[in-house]
């Protein structure tokens, strides 16, 4: 975006703007409230402004926040926004006071207000926001806005091409799927380009059924045109005449978004006849499905729309026979937003990053026990360590981190000796987890991996469609085992019963679902193995996770006898008199943890 | 028409051809469960799996490819097959001493194929009914040992003592020790010939046996 339309968009053409964001996140963090009592301010004070809806920058931690920008004024960041400040924030920083701000979007003379700079921060300053670069910024509802940034450039440039020149610029531009697999993209555009048929399907996987992850709702919510154009373009060069983007029921307003897009883009000539004059006809429909974690496969998402979804054995793959029997293109959210980027700003603005075989950026989705909850967009190989401790902060105080789990919950675990791996396709497979969709859950050292393997496992088994042996009945035994194991019943076959029989669900699955579900207990297995054999062996649970495998009890020298513990205790465990230490019988306590987080004077522990 | 080789055998079949075609007419075999020619090819139990250019795929559901490379069985197939057999069986309630089947099942067969010890040898003995002797009080073994003797002994009229070891299914102990009692096997009796096995029970095997036999 050039520095003009930027400085336009975040002054408008008022005295003062102030941008909030709209989005499932900042929503859930009370936004829409933030929103009011800004609309209230304005009102009563009656200055000249206007609200600017934009969509989410990524940096969760800050939600909601809000961004002023006034006339001679540096635009401002503010975090954690409560309807309730927005007075004294606006007071102030309208006379000048810019105290309390998070950040300054960037500087408008020399003048110090003590605010540090939104790119001297490191969340801020490593990011690479080439997919993300409107995201936060403009409102994702105008068409306008997204046109002024030099959206749908990209389409009229490739539509000047021959779909063989499309898909070389694709080619050229070394793109890798980032819904999973990182199967290069020009390769699955000419498979389908090169089929013969009637009719051809592009597909937009807008799925992401990840619990946690959450990157390909915030771009198509911050900026859904561009996805739009991303599919338009994908649609042009393999000769489709219909598309689809594939969203959750569930996540309402990415698909109203998506919609309206669709429709803007319509009107504006972009979709519908003889697209911006040339003979290319080319239409989109938003499909909301019921949603679980297998549609996000290929197959199943193809056979949701026709009506019953479930995978089926590739091949023949949906780029020979998709939807209706007809080949069908399907890509992520986050691919086909790079397209339409990489049409607009070049090849070269995207190949100047990432590495030798992967080039380009990625959205991460860093949660768990970090500082800095967020989606960051950083170059494809950035290591794991610069993700975690950089841009996300590094663990909470006091806390040590101890292993990440990279790519949803079909990833694996990467134990913190290992964090300077870079995040690509090959490096994540060589070492037992994958790519996925980008998600990574940090676990600190109050985290048992055991217990966390357990946790994926029976969300995969959860989500298994049932109808291929290994993932239906294996991943039912390799769950059951695991909660023996967590229960304190493990025995030490166990170890190996879960090694081959992982393996085997691995390599014999029909779906990539089954083809992954093991990974989290194969990778803690390969470098917890000590936690696994602790459980087994000891009986202990070295974190302290494991409701049966923990003790309460209470330290005589620190107990003061208030007697709140007793009080909070549902299984009514704990005894003593008033003034005089406390006991925690052990028969009946039922390990919920009540009593530990009561006590005022830290006298409960877990051994 | 295609040219694939299976397991060195260099064979033409017409495109469009699954590997399972392809093997067949090359003369060898691959155990099949789920799959029934013409009616049902939905690649779900993965037992038919064999090795296409090196990598794992469901022999009736993957097509052949022009030179593609078809190993039919190696250590690495035979331990998954056996892995995944081992998985139909757990999900199966074992109680071939009352099936109808009286043996002639799939299930016997494959298990036999795939040397997987799940099945008991009552799937193979030919006293069946009325001539079952646990249905005569006798305390016989075939409920809880490995099938594969054919079952020789019974046909003498002696009961089971199990030569080729325990089935290590919790879930058929569990039906085999409730086909004892409902025969009226003494408790003490049982446990006297399952010490041929063991000593001393092991503890699994005890809970179960008292677990059934309190009800
Ligand atoms: C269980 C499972 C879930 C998946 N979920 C998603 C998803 O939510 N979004 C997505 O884009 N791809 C998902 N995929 C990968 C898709 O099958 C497919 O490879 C991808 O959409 C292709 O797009 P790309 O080439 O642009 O990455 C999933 C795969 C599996 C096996
Ligand atoms: S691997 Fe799991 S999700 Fe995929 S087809 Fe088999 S049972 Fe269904
Ligand atoms: S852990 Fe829960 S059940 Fe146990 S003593 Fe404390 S409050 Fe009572
Ligand atoms: S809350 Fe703490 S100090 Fe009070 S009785 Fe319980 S253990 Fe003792």
């Amino acid at each position: 975006m050039s520095k003009y339309s930027l400085h336009e968009i975040i002054y408008g053409h008022h005295d003062l703007r102030v941008h909030v964001p709209i989005s499932s996140c900042t929503l859930a963090t009370g936004a829409q409230e933030v929103y009011r009592a800004i609309e209230d301010y304005i009102k009563r004070t009656g200055v000249s402004a206007e609200i600017h809806r934009v969509g989410c920058m990524g940096l969760c931690f800050l939600d909601p926040w809000i961004m002023i920008a006034g006339k001679n004024l540096p635009p401002a960041i503010y975090a954690n926004v409560k309807p309730l400040d927005v007075e004294k924030i606006l007071d102030r920083y309208l006379s000048e006071d810019l105290s309390g701000a998070y950040a300054l979007r960037f500087r408008i003379d020399d003048k110090d207000y003590g605010i540090p700079l939104l790119d001297d921060k490191p969340e801020w300053k490593y990011q690479v926001r080439f997919v993300s670069r409107n995201c936060g910024i403009i409102d994702p509802e105008s068409i306008d806005e997204y046109i002024r940034t030099g959206g749908y450039e990209g389409l009229r440039k490739a539509l000047k091409m021959k779909p063989e020149e499309v898909i070389e610029v694709v080619r050229k531009s070394g793109l890798r799927g980032r819904g999973g697999a990182g199967f290069p993209t020009w390769l699955k555009w000419k498979i389908t380009y090169e089929q013969k048929s009637d009719e051809k399907y592009v597909i937009c996987n807008g799925d992401e059924g990840d619990p946690g992850a959450f990157m390909n709702r915030l771009l198509a919510e911050s900026d859904p045109h561009r996805v739009v154009e991303g599919l338009i373009i994908a649609a042009y060069a393999v000769g489709a005449t219909k598309g689809y983007i594939f969203v959750r029921a569930e996540k309402p307003l990415m698909a109203d978004r998506l919609e309206k897009a669709v429709v803007e883009a319509r009107k504006k000539g972009f979709l519908g006849e003889k697209i911006l004059g040339t003979s290319f006809n080319f239409d989109i429909e938003v499909y909301r499905s019921a949603g679980a974690f297998v549609c996000g496969e290929e197959t199943a998402l193809i056979a949701a729309i026709e009506g019953r979804a479930r995978p089926r054995q590739r091949p023949p793959y949906p780029a020979v026979s998709g939807l209706w029997g007809k080949p069908t293109l399907v890509n992520n959210v986050e691919t086909l937003a790079h397209v339409a980027t990489i049409f607009q700003v070049g090849v070269e603005e995207f190949t100047k990053y990432g590495t030798e075989k992967s080039k380009g950026t990625k959205m991460f989705c860093v949660t768990g026990a970090v500082k800095r909850t967020g989606v960051y967009e950083v170059p494809v190989g950035t290591t794991i360590k610069k993700l975690v401790y950089e841009l996300a902060g590094g663990p909470i105080e006091g806390r040590k981190v101890k292993a990440v789990q990279v790519g949803g919950p079909s990833g694996g675990c990467i134990p913190f000796n290992l964090f300077d791996l870079e995040l690509d396709y090959e490096t994540l497979q060589a070492y037992g987890a994958i790519m996925g969709s980008g998600g990574l859950v940090v676990i600190d050292d109050s985290g048992c991996m055991v217990n966390v393997a357990k946790y994926f496992t029976d969300f995969t088994l959860a989500e298994s469609c049932g109808k291929c042996l290994p993932c239906r009945v294996g991943m039912k035994i390799m769950n059951d085992i695991l909660g023996r194991i967590v229960n304190g019943e493990g025995d030490v076959s166990d170890i190996e019963v879960l090694r081959d029989l992982g393996v085997s669900i691995i390599k014999t699955s029909l779906c990539g679902l089954g083809g992954s579900a093991p990974n989290p207990v194969l990778s803690t297995l390969r470098y917890f193995d000590n936690e696994y054999r602790e459980h087994i062996e000891n009986r202990k649970c070295p974190a302290k996770v494991c409701p049966k495998l923990v003790t309460y009890v209470i330290i005589n020298e620190k107990c003061r006898g208030c007697g709140v513990c007793a009080r909070q205790c549902p299984a009514n465990a704990i005894t003593g008199a008033a003034g005089k230490p406390h006991y925690i019988d052990s028969s009946k306590c039922v390990r919920c943890g009540a009593c530990l987080i009561s006590c005022p004077f830290g006298a409960i522990e877990k051994t | 028409m295609v040219k694939v080789k299976v397991n060195n055998v260099e064979i033409d079949v017409p495109p469009g051809s699954y590997i399972i075609d392809a093997i067949e007419k090359a003369g060898f075999k691959v155990p099949l469960l789920c799959y029934l020619q013409d009616l049902f090819n939905e690649a779900t139990c993965r037992i038919c799996i064999v090795k296409a250019n090196g990598r794992i795929v469901p022999s009736c559901r993957f097509p052949v490819q022009e030179g593609m490379v078809i190993t039919t069985s190696d250590d690495e197939l035979s331990k998954m097959r056996k892995i995944n057999f081992e998985l139909v069986l757990a999900t199966h309630n074992i109680i071939c001493w009352n099936c109808y089947r009286k043996g002639s099942c799939l299930l016997v067969s494959l298990s036999k194929e795939l040397g997987v010890e799940g099945i008991p040898v009552c799937s193979e003995c030919s006293l069946y009914g009325d001539l079952c002797l646990v249905k005569q009080g006798i305390p016989c073994l075939g409920p809880l040992t490995i099938a594969g003797c054919e079952a020789e002994c019974t046909k003498q009229n002696a009961p089971c003592i199990g030569c080729r070891g325990f089935v290590s299914s919790t879930s058929t102990w569990r039906n085999a020790l409730r086909f004892y009692k409902e025969n009226n096997i003494k408790k003490e009796d049982l446990e006297a010939i399952t010490r041929i096995f063991w000593p001393i029970l092991p503890s699994r095997f005890q809970n179960l046996i008292r677990e059934v036999y309190m009800q």
